[in-house]
């Protein structure tokens, strides 16, 4: 396993010293989960590992755009991986943006509440909660995440008029919004 | 809070990265002047985390191929936090590289526009600059419009918007957005698909302000 801290380390490692050592502990760490998340959102196995190694070989380039005051590493790699999964399967109807400059117009900048939920466990909490919404937004909710769905996607594929589907997220948001102030007061 | 937020579904399709270019400009605009807006697409985004984080690993990753591309690889600069631009402090750092070079341009109607170069997006977006007092004729939307506040503010029929405010496309409704007092509003606009004038005069504008419009 790896901490927070200890892969926010490695990522500097990179950006200070291209630290192969590092880069290779970060790989063993987040390519195979990579991997199966996108394998959970339907994409087949070589197709998933060719990803994950695009977003790792990314995460190598702009080690050094990692701030670990923003966004946690597994966030920060998140990001990568979802960018570089439209860039590679372009399921959407999204622009031929490359994701280096799509992370670097549309990062978003000042107070990161990430802060505040940045260690395995709260990640832990954090995916429970998810799990623990209602089956109706629950469904939405992962398709946005695993499929690369927009809402109104999801709505035609599910057979939903749209404003049902955007009731469904604003609800699910609405719980998450409660679930995480209560977290982020308790600390 | 915002008094017009941006929808949460919106929100939600932004953080996940499925949004065109021409909507997630327009809420990366909204998220550079909400910090309430910003703290929901962080959360999102640390949801996204969570989700890659508690994965349970998968084996089979080729580390050897991977390490052996890194040779051609090298690890970039620090990014130079963004310049802010002479005379378009109004502009939030996403908008910036959208508009070097710009200047506005009189359009017929009484405005001021910039119309801003997508990478082919099927959305259409500019700014808009209305003096105080001045407003757009009256016009109803085909699809969806989203609109974010940058300087000064308007009002229409469904209320008033000033910088920060997002409005998304009042439907099948008109509206008549007028700025208001105070200094110049300056709003981007992005639309789906051209908009369509329904007063008289309007309609027989229509051809001339499709273009004209943005």
């Amino acid at each position: 396993m790896l901490s927070a801290d200890e892969a926010a380390e490695l990522i500097e490692a990179i950006a200070a010293r291209q630290d192969r050592a590092a880069f290779a502990r970060l790989f063993q760490h987040f390519a195979p989960r990579i991997k199966a998340f996108l394998m959970r959102g339907g994409a087949d196995a070589d197709a998933a590992a060719e990803v994950a190694q695009e977003a790792m070989i990314l995460v190598w380039r702009k080690a050094a755009s990692f701030d670990r005051s923003r966004a946690s590493a597994a966030t920060w790699v998140y990001t990568i991986a979802r960018n570089k999964r439209i860039d590679l399967l372009r399921r959407t109807g999204r622009p031929p943006i490359e994701t280096e400059d799509w992370l670097t117009i549309f990062s978003t900048e000042g107070d990161a509440a990430d802060k505040s939920v940045l260690d395995g466990q709260t990640y832990m909490r954090m995916k429970e909660l998810m799990d623990g919404l209602p089956a109706d937004q629950l469904v939405v909710i992962r398709k946005a995440f695993f499929e690369d769905k927009t809402h109104t996607a999801i709505a035609e594929e599910l057979r939903l008029p749209l404003g049902t589907v955007k009731s469904r997220i604003r609800l699910a948001l609405g719980r998450l919004r409660v679930a995480l102030e209560k977290e982020e007061g308790d600390r | 809070m915002s008094r017009h937020p941006a929808p949460d579904e919106l929100l939600l399709d932004y953080a996940t990265g499925v949004l065109p270019e021409g909507p997630a400009l327009a809420v990366a605009l909204k998220l550079a002047l909400d910090p309430e807006a910003r703290r929901t697409v962080d959360r999102l985004r640390a949801l996204g985390g969570a989700l890659l984080e508690t994965e349970e690993a998968v084996g089979d990753v080729d580390l050897e191929g991977a390490l052996a591309r890194l040779d051609g690889v090298a690890v970039g600069p620090r990014p130079a936090p963004p310049m802010p631009q002479q005379g378009q402090a109004w502009a939030p750092a996403p908008l910036r590289s959208y508009i070097v070079g710009k200047d506005w341009k009189r359009a017929f109607g009484g405005f001021e526009r910039i119309e801003l170069a997508l990478h082919g997006d099927t959305h259409r977006v500019a700014l808009l600059r209305l003096e105080p007092g001045k407003g757009l004729p009256l016009h109803k939307h085909v699809a969806n419009e989203y609109t974010v506040v940058l300087q000064g503010g308007y009002t229409d029929n469904t209320g008033s918007y000033a910088v920060g405010d997002f409005a998304v496309g009042p439907g099948p409704q008109e509206h008549e957005p007028i700025a208001d007092p105070g200094e110049p509003c300056i709003a981007l606009i992005v639309v789906e698909k051209p908009i369509v004038l329904t007063s008289k005069l309007g309609r027989w504008l229509n051809p001339l302000l499709r273009w004209g419009w943005m």
